[in-house]
């Protein structure tokens, strides 16, 4: 019969660990996927030989990035592999060690999310399909498509979209790790170079290089080797779905997302009242208003309201991308995945200091791929 | 080669400017860009794919102007839309005119071949003009 990740064996985050998301640097990505990983054993209080299996999600360093990196961890011969999913690939690192850990084929393991800014080389160009735009059309651009047809359909306003942009540069001001940690107004959002449509410079995430870690254990570990059970978070959902073919449908991201998202809930047993904490792919600013709504924190058209509201800031409702989110603390493709759990983790175990949401229970952790692809987490304490 | 829509497997300029768009037989799934793998749909093979010319003309649902493009194959500023064609499917096209103005939503649009001058000389494109600005 099959089983949710919540029905089989309970999954744990015991250790978080991150280096800065930063512009491009010298520093060799062994450097930077180091210190992201020790920084999780320090904090789980592990030493690196407990752990079984670890998944490297990266998707520009190369193929095989992961053992010429965590082999001067000491290599203890444990099962490695590379995890590729566009975006979403250090959210899939993180569920294919969930599922180790669940399905009883390890007690610990580890997802460490590391990249460095580097050429695209997207398969779909290999595929002959051509189309009338090729790469005339980015993401930015996909996205202020949606922007606009979102502003038009809502009567929503330029000011409201970039509104997320404060927002966010805000909580990754106080972010240690955040690649922007400036706050911003809203004149200076809007007063940027434009990029494409409506969507200005600070309206698009920076994608700069970094490291994320992230150790998932399972109860018999965190009895056996000590771990401190009450900073340990429990994954409550993993779920990873693809786009199909939504016949009539103008907006395929947020119907994606509205089914991944839908799925994580059913699994993990919540509503999306309970949600205390979000962290969303705000690769550009329109997504966050496109995914609060296909998220449920509010209805169909009233994105722009929550977020200018206050409800989304930390301290209102529910905080989302208290972190700084992609906008601010940065998009470096294969940590950002895993660097949301660990904001996730870090806000339910109350250490999240002045960008703490009181009394944090649930979060949800959410990225979107190219492709696409759309991957959930949920996260809940003392579940 | 060239980013544009200068392969004419994908337009047709005459007698009217028309997408070679596709069909699924199985289904009735109608797409474009043609390909030739099998249907996104419902999953039929390639001998169930057939090709079907979509008429150039829809309505607007969409348009961004772009202000930062590193290629060489067009200048920045120029305009993307996203056109749903009266056939069926919701394109991604250039539009004829460089900046949105008097662009709104739900603008009847036309599809229109333009020579445009590249790296590879001068070669057809198809582009979207607002069915007024087109004679
Ligand atoms: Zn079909």
């Amino acid at each position: 019969m099959k089983k949710t990740l919540r029905e089989m064996r309970p999954v744990y985050v015991v250790g978080i660990g991150l280096h800065r998301y930063q512009r491009l640097s010298e520093t060799p990505y062994v450097a930077l996927g180091l210190t992201a990983v020790r920084e999780a054993l320090r904090d789980a209080g592990i030493e690196w030989r407990s752990v079984e299996s670890a998944y490297t999600g990266t998707a520009l360093i190369g193929m095989a990035a992961g053992r010429p990196m965590l082999r001067h961890l000491g290599a203890t011969g444990i099962a490695m592999a590379q995890v590729e999913n566009a975006s979403a690939s250090g959210s899939t690192a993180v569920r294919q060690a969930c599922l180790d850990v669940a399905s009883g084929l390890t007690d610990v393991s580890l997802a460490v999310g590391v990249d460095k800014p580097a050429p695209l080389a997207l398969a779909s160009a290999k595929t002959n399909i051509r189309d009338l735009v090729g790469r005339r059309v980015v993401p930015f651009t996909h996205f202020a498509l949606l922007a606009n047809e979102y502003m038009n359909r809502y009567g929503a306003t330029a000011e409201q979209v970039a509104s997320v942009a404060v927002k966010n540069n805000r909580n990754g001001a106080n972010n240690p790790y955040a690649q922007r940690q400036r706050a911003v107004t809203l004149e200076e959002v809007l007063a940027g170079s434009p990029i494409s449509g409506a969507l200005t410079r600070l309206q698009c995430c920076p994608i700069g290089e970094g490291a994320a870690a992230v150790i998932v254990a399972s109860d018999d570990a965190i009895t056996k080797l000590g771990i401190t059970r009450s900073r340990a978070v429990r994954v409550t959902a993993s779920v990873s779905r693809s786009e199909r073919v939504y016949h009539g449908a103008k907006n395929f991201d947020a119907e994606l997302t509205r089914e991944t998202v839908a799925q994580a809930y059913d699994e993990a047993r919540i509503s999306p009242d309970d949600l205390d904490v979000v962290e969303l792919h705000d690769a550009f600013t329109i997504e966050e208003l496109l995914y609060v709504e296909a998220m449920g924190l509010c209805g169909e058209g009233e994105g722009a309201r929550m977020i200018t509201s206050g409800e989304a800031d930390i301290g209102g409702r529910c905080a989302i991308s208290a972190s700084g989110g992609l906008l601010a603390m940065g998009h470096p493709i294969g940590p950002t995945g895993v660097g949301q759990v660990a904001e996730i983790t870090r806000q339910l175990r109350g250490e999240a200091g002045v960008r703490q949401q009181p009394d944090a229970r649930v979060g949800l952790a959410h990225m979107v791929g190219v492709g696409a692809v759309c991957v959930v987490h949920v996260l809940q304490k003392d579940a | 080669m060239p980013e544009g829509a200068s392969e004419s497997s994908l337009f047709s300029a005459s007698p009217e400017p028309a997408l070679n768009g596709g069909r699924c037989r199985a289904c009735g799934y109608v797409f474009f860009p043609p390909q030739w793998y099998g249907c996104e749909s419902c999953g039929a093979p390639a001998e169930q794919l057939e090709p079907k010319s979509l008429r150039g003309e829809g309505t607007l649902a969409s348009f961004a102007t772009v202000h930062l493009y590193q290629g060489k194959d067009i200048e920045a500023p120029f305009t993307v839309g996203v056109i749903v064609l009266d056939d069926g499917p919701a394109i991604r096209a250039i539009l004829a005119q460089r900046t949105d103005e008097g662009l709104r939503i739900g603008d009847r649009m036309r599809a229109v071949v333009v020579a445009v001058d590249g790296e590879g000389g001068r070669a057809n494109e198809l582009r979207f003009a607002k069915q007024e600005t087109v004679r």
